[in-house]
């Protein structure tokens, strides 16, 4: 048992003495793992197009050009235009701000909870831990989708709403997973020569464990971006997201469904495709990260 | 063994409790006002004191709230599960009438699931690093990062295209018309189904990748027996305990998903109902139908430990 508890708990720990630069670090990271550096690139690239949308999008995502309404994808709007004459490429990219600004700040906050929760959990124990564990397992109870669909539609639409929804969604994983880092750092020997000459809670909890949490945290919020991202786009598709007419990917396919009973090819392929390859980005980017930091946890989170 | 069993179920009772105060919490406690709710935040501006008052009376949502709690669920118990704001059918009807075709999509969804991702895994597994196993990882990781409501909506669209076919609106069961009942069905369930088996394939590849380094496996080959015989028979079934574990997880994401997916194909099933009930901000209906999903969920992944439980000597025999 301890000898378990031992060598997890050594996979997590970083010596001082092997920290090195960023740009040393990113060097090592595209030689040891070109692909992983190439899809960060990507989500790199996706990043830096939605942040500067106003320079990138061709149009601004809500004028309508009513002499092209509805136009299949030319010069002039590659990506064709929707059914009140809105560039869908422009769309695309402004929905791009929309998705990440949610994702982040929904995997940010969740994780961030959780994993203070589960710090709480795994370093008092007793009976608050068994209390908090329960809850933990109700929230799991429900299907990741159905319970954000519920949260967002009971506090209604809006980003601030749709990101509190989902984040609450994230919060069992960094509570799980930060809570079982923690019980296994406990035990270790720096951590209860701390407690000997001493050290109060908070000192014991926020400077000796907490920093040892970093790398599974980075693990865990960069894992689940990928499905933030895809949660916010149901959610949007649901009709329980942000609401129209701010472009998101989730709302621009649920308004090519409601405009008739054939929607153009043009206005179902290119939001998707942008979900589908910022995700793959962002999950790729993930597994990379993972691997990276920390090679026993692959497949665990 | 028993007392596995009995224990199991005893916390599931209680997850099932949790989960409906939790329910109850979520529709009616956090948005301090459940007519926000119903009449969107705007349309909740234009209704006079009155109306409000006359509507909070209505709906029994004036009482102190265990009272309201307690009443919901002697109502569940009853099998009362209230009517719809917006339609005359019962929700209970609503629930008996629909479910059935999304319980058949999941069942085939899971099917499909296994039927792809376990070959695909014990191929990627047999052979890594091959050409084929990249080809078959790359793929599965695509398959978690697509939407499969965006699929789904491709997949109308293309055969609409194509071959100028689109599936029946009007719902049917397995029994009264097999015909247009697989025609509904077959599409949600594919795209569901191939969901899952990414994951699956993930998972069984991972697991049966341990697996064959054991020793017991080296004992099989070592005796002389044939290779696919000691793959088959020796170390698939341990392989696959936790990836039947992983398809009980996985029902998450079929009885969600299903929602999403039965809108793009507009399957008239029970997901599309749920999607109606979000749209129209139905909080009733909502609440009932969060719960049913829940307790399914629950109930799905108790029968998955049991008969994890049953199929694991290790627990079978303590």
């Amino acid at each position: 048992m301890t000898a378990t508890t031992e060598t997890r708990a050594q996979a997590v720990l970083i010596p001082p003495g092997q920290r090195r630069g960023f740009w040393a670090g990113l060097r090592t990271i595209v030689r040891r793992a070109p692909l992983s550096a190439f899809w960060g690139v990507v989500a790199a690239l996706i990043i830096a197009m939605a942040a500067a949308a106003p320079a990138t999008a061709p149009y601004p995502p809500l004028k309508s050009d009513f002499r092209a309404m509805t136009k299949p994808p030319s010069e002039k709007h590659w990506m064709g235009t929707d059914q009140i004459g809105r560039d869908t490429l422009s769309r695309v990219i402004y929905g791009s701000q929309t998705s990440l600004t949610v994702a982040l700040g929904a995997v940010l906050f969740g994780t961030t909870v959780g994993a203070l929760w589960g710090l709480a959990c795994g370093y008092f124990g007793g009976r608050f831990d068994m209390a908090s564990q329960r809850v933990i397992e109700f929230l799991q109870s429900f299907p990741d989708l159905i319970l954000a669909m519920a949260i967002a539609m009971a506090l209604g639409g809006g980003v601030v709403t749709v990101i509190v929804a989902i984040a609450i969604t994230r919060i069992p994983f960094g509570g799980r997973v930060i809570r079982s880092v923690v019980l296994s750092l406990k035990e270790l020997q720096y951590v209860e020569a701390a407690r000997g000459i001493g050290a109060g809670h908070a000192r014991m909890m926020f400077r000796h464990i907490l920093p040892q949490c970093v790398a599974p945290y980075l693990i865990l919020a960069t894992t689940h971006l990928g499905v933030a991202i895809v949660i916010e786009a149901s959610l949007g598709f649901l009709g329980v997201g942000i609401p129209p007419p701010t472009p998101t990917w989730g709302n621009m396919l649920s308004d090519a469904l409601n405009a008739g009973l054939v929607p153009p090819w043009w206005l179902v392929l290119f939001p998707g495709a942008a979900i589908t390859l910022t995700v793959l980005a962002f999950n790729l980017l993930g597994d990379g990260i993972r691997d990276l930091l920390d090679p026993r946890l692959r497949g665990s989170v | 063994m028993y007392s596995y069993i009995a224990r199991r179920l005893v916390f599931g009772a209680l997850t099932v409790i949790g989960v409906s105060i939790m329910v109850f919490v979520i529709m009616r406690i956090l948005p301090g006002d459940p007519l926000v709710a119903i009449f969107g935040p705007e349309g909740y501006t234009k209704l006079t004191d009155a109306q409000r008052d006359n509507y909070m009376r209505e709906l029994g949502l004036s009482d102190p709230l265990w009272v309201q709690y307690l009443s919901w669920v002697h109502d569940i118990v009853r099998g009362e599960f209230g009517h719809s704001f917006f339609r005359s059918e019962s929700v209970a009807e609503m629930i008996l009438r629909r479910g059935p075709l999304t319980a058949e999509i999941a069942l085939f969804s899971v099917i499909l699931s296994w039927i792809v991702g376990i070959p695909v895994a014990i191929v990627s597994a047999l052979k890594p690093n091959t050409a084929a196993d990249s080809v078959v990882r790359f793929l599965s990781i695509l398959f978690l990062a697509v939407p499969g409501f965006w699929v789904g909506m491709l997949i109308v669209l293309a055969l609409l295209f194509w071959f100028g076919y689109r599936a029946p609106m009007a719902g049917a069961s397995l029994f009264s018309d097999p015909l247009i009942n697989l025609q509904l069905v077959i599409g949600p369930a594919i795209v569901l189904g191939l969901g899952q088996a990414a994951y699956i394939a993930r998972m069984g590849r991972s697991s049966l990748l341990e697996v064959i380094r054991e020793d017991y496996v080296r004992t099989a080959r070592a005796k002389g027996l044939n290779s696919r015989w000691v793959i088959a028979m020796h170390a698939l079934p341990n392989a696959l305990l936790p990836v039947i574990t992983l398809s009980g997880v996985l029902m998450g994401l079929v009885l969600a998903g299903s929602i999403p997916v039965e809108r793009a194909f507009g399957t008239p099933g029970l997901g599309y109902s749920m999607f109606t009930a979000v749209y129209e901000r139905d909080v009733f209906v909502m609440q009932n139908l969060v719960f049913l999903y829940s307790v399914v969920f629950v109930l799905l992944n108790i029968l998955i430990d049991l008969s994890i439980a049953f199929l694991d000597p290790r627990i079978r025999l303590r």
